[in-house]
């Protein structure tokens, strides 16, 4: 097993036993980079299994600080981090689970400015952001830059997940090619979330980052799963790429990042800054 | 209910589902255009589920995702639903 130490080998057996990853792929984990929007209810999933799965460099994007109602989902952040960035607690989390790793903590906003920048340095990207601004964004960009995006979306007890693969099945816009009118869908603010909700949907985000990386299986390509976590029902159905699609069609209409707080019907954040908090 | 020839089933997620506080509507609406069966559905809701579907000019919002049988259909205004039809009606979910 050339290239492992023996502490290696043996915190990786279980992955190495299995045929799907086998010494090579765990080799292809600890080289692989993976990006995660947002660390929050899906971002801390995702990001403890990456991290635990040994993805070697993992960036995690978050402006905000720890609140006390994340706590109940966002199971990177413990008490004792109140007020602290998240970023900086979800680094040092993913670190102590696995030291093998590194976590690039990007303190900041993702914009139609900085995004190519940032994404440009990871092979995935995984969406656990909680706005349709952002998450508009970040699919515009990686169908820009071809970066495979593991999607997911929850509220209550409901979650939606897909995987895209830029110009190989349709994108987060070939399925709603625009965001419901401001105040019709409301947010996990609003209508609350079941704290394992999140874990449910970001465990399949993560799962899918990892065959991505290995190569291994039938990507969630083409393919939306919802889950009903009160129905504990999961269901599949089929979305295909939209020829018309504004990002990823014949004729694309959107070929440079637009301002995705006005395509929302939401304030522009182009206009003079105003302060907000949440 | 579902299995009278006439019937379409609509099947609700999310915050739509609460709109209208049911999982599932049957319609009795076979042959009717996707279009023309939305617009019995909203009308044969209680609640305003309208705004979920439609904006102010009659327009289908294009945040609603439409599926029938579980596969997009070839036009969302002008494909006829066949009798024993499952239409899902989705919106996506911005929470993380």
């Amino acid at each position: 097993m050339s290239g492992f130490t023996e502490q290696q080998i043996e915190r990786y057996s279980r992955h190495i036993i299995l045929s799907e990853v086998g010494g090579a792929g765990q080799r292809k984990l600890l080289e692989a980079r993976v990006l995660v929007v947002g660390a929050g209810g899906l971002g801390s999933p995702v990001g403890l299994y990456l991290a635990a799965a040994g993805v070697g460099t993992i960036g995690v994007v978050d402006s905000d600080v720890v609140d006390l109602s994340n706590l109940q989902r966002q199971v990177l952040h413990c008490t004792s981090d109140l007020g602290r960035s998240k970023c900086i607690s979800a680094r040092e989390k993913m670190e102590a689970v696995n030291p093998d790793i590194r976590v690039i903590a990007h303190e900041l906003r993702l914009t139609s400015e900085n995004i190519l920048g940032i994404i440009a340095d990871y092979d995935i990207v995984a969406d656990g952001s909680d706005n349709f601004p952002t998450r508009y964004l970040v699919n515009d960009a990686c169908v820009m830059a071809g970066k495979p995006l593991c999607h997911a979306g929850i509220l209550r007890f409901e979650g939606q997940a897909t995987t895209i693969l830029p110009n190989q099945g349709p994108c987060y816009r070939c399925l709603y090619p625009e965001p419901p009118p401001p105040g019709l869908v409301p947010s996990c603010q609003q209508a609350g979330v079941l704290g394992a909700t999140a874990g449910v949907a970001g465990l399949i985000q993560a799962t899918e980052v990892l065959k991505l990386i290995l190569g291994t299986g039938q990507p969630l390509v083409g393919r939306l799963l919802l889950y009903n976590g009160l129905e504990m029902a999961f269901r599949e159905v089929r979305v295909r790429r939209h020829p018309g699609c504004a990002i990823c069609g014949d004729q694309p209409t959107i070929t440079e990042l637009i301002d995705y707080e006005q395509f929302c019907g939401l304030p522009s954040n182009r206009d003079p800054p105003e302060e907000t908090s949440s | 209910m579902s299995s009278d020839p006439e019937m379409v089933t609509l099947r609700l997620f999310a915050a739509l589902r609460d709109a209208v506080g049911e999982r599932e509507v049957h319609l009795p609406c076979a042959g009717a255009t996707v279009q023309e069966m939305l617009e019995q559905f909203v009308d044969t809701c209680a609640q305003d589920v309208r705004s979920f579907v439609f904006d102010k000019q009659g327009k289908q919002w294009p945040s609603l995702l439409i599926l029938i049988n579980e596969e997009p259909p070839a036009d969302r205004q002008a494909t006829r639903v066949q009798p024993g039809d499952v239409i899902s009606l989705l919106l996506p979910l911005a929470g993380g």
